[in-house]
């Protein structure tokens, strides 16, 4: 039977079949348990961009009752932004973003100050660009560019300009040798912060 | 048999060493030694694909046609990847980021490969496995003297705890030895040292 010329393929199939299975079953397993980890690592982000609410020494069960305690869910008003209330009063939102990177999904949140003007922070929780270079988007050097960042009026509420050029306000430097990730990154932020914009008026 | 484990013991550690003699793996060396636990969790996952997949070879040796048969090797050798990678993500979701996509490229780690032909192909199951088995310990100690010096010259810590003197004030930290460079400098100053023991040694046999 060895000899005949179908046998690799019958049995390159079934091997792949039995270890697919196996794997399969794997993934089933611990899926409950990836979604908590994603979940998680969501409302980690959230609590990062609101002023005041992370520790980065809190145990996860902390972290996850200060979000529940003190985060308020999206309502229509507030255009899918997750907010935080001090006094009754709104004192600033979180909003996710997501869209297409080069390679994977790119999923983060932007803290933005009660005037929707002026970003507080930007964090990116999930994105699998490219090691060293379009990953380095989700680093603090990159992000820390958002803090107390202002939005501009125009189209593009942010903008990327090349390394090292001049920056004036509403712009930050883009990832050096990762052109691709930084366009769509670009794009993500912009369309997101867009919707925000035209339905919170 | 007890002559032959201990063959493979010396092999695996010492004489046929798969970093600094075969020099395979040399990827994920340099990019994982920054910090002594990611290194010790990379290289526990290699020892566990490594053995098995070696193992696994092994048993369908009998079955498994010639001309497919690297197919089927990077087919069992992603098998139990997957698996790792799948686990980390679940219950340690902090050093799957870490690692990053060093644990899918496990899969073409050439030392994996590299033993599931030159030993699990040819080789009964017991013996596959217990060449995988040494062949990762020796793959792992040498990983783990580069991560111990990039951490602490670099860091001033091990295993995330400060190391007195490293990580006080009289100490300029190297950052450069958690960076890139660091690496490629360790493993050559390691590989060096290592060929010339074993040089040495076997000149005075003679």
């Amino acid at each position: 039977m060895k000899n005949k010329r179908w046998f690799p393929i019958a049995y390159m199939f079934v091997v792949t079949a039995c270890f697919s299975a196996v794997i399969i079953g794997f993934a089933q397993m611990t899926e409950k348990q990836v979604k908590a980890n994603d979940a998680r690592a969501f409302e980690v982000a959230v609590l990062k961009v609101l002023p005041g609410l992370y520790d980065p020494n809190a145990g996860a069960v902390e972290l996850h009752q200060r979000f529940v305690e003190q985060v308020s869910k999206p309502t229509d008003e507030t255009a899918g932004a997750y907010t935080l209330e001090q006094d009754g009063k709104i004192a600033a939102y979180a909003l996710p973003f997501s869209g297409q990177g080069f390679w994977a999904p790119i999923d983060g949140v932007i803290g933005i100050e009660p005037d929707k003007k002026t970003i507080t922070n930007i964090v990116i929780y999930q994105q699998r660009e490219t090691p060293g270079l379009g990953a380095e988007v989700a680093q603090r050097q990159f992000c820390d560019q958002f803090i107390d960042l202002t939005m501009t009026a125009g189209a593009k509420p942010v903008e990327f300009r090349r390394p090292g050029e001049p920056l004036s306000s509403g712009q930050v430097h883009a990832v050096t040798g990762a052109t691709q990730t930084s366009i769509r990154l670009e794009k993500i932020i912009n369309d997101a912060l867009n919707r925000w914009r035209s339905k919170t008026k | 048999m007890k002559a032959q484990t201990k063959q493979l013991i010396n092999d695996g550690l010492w004489t046929n060493n798969p970093i600094y003699i075969q020099v395979l793996g040399i990827c994920s060396t340099l990019a994982v030694t920054n910090l002594v636990l990611n290194t010790v969790v990379m290289c526990t996952a290699l020892v566990f694909t490594l053995s098995l997949s070696s193992l696994t070879v092994s048993l369908l040796r009998m079955f498994t046609p010639r001309n497919i048969r690297m197919m089927v090797e990077t087919l069992i050798i992603a098998f139990y990847v997957i698996i790792v990678d799948v686990l980390l993500k679940a219950y340690w979701p902090q050093m799957s980021e870490n690692l990053g996509p060093y644990v899918g490229l496990i899969i073409t780690n050439c030392i994996v490969m590299g033993r599931c032909e030159a030993c699990g192909i040819s080789n009964p199951p017991g013996k596959a496995f217990l060449d995988g088995l040494f062949n990762a310990l020796g793959y792992t100690y040498i990983l783990l003297m580069v991560a111990t010096f990039r951490e602490i010259l670099g860091m001033g810590t091990f295993l995330g705890f400060a190391v007195p003197y490293f990580s006080s004030e009289y100490w300029d930290k190297w950052i450069i030895m958690v960076m890139p460079p660091g690496a490629f400098f360790m493993l050559a100053i390691v590989t060096w040292v290592f060929r010339s023991i074993q040089m040495s040694r076997e000149e005075n046999k003679k």
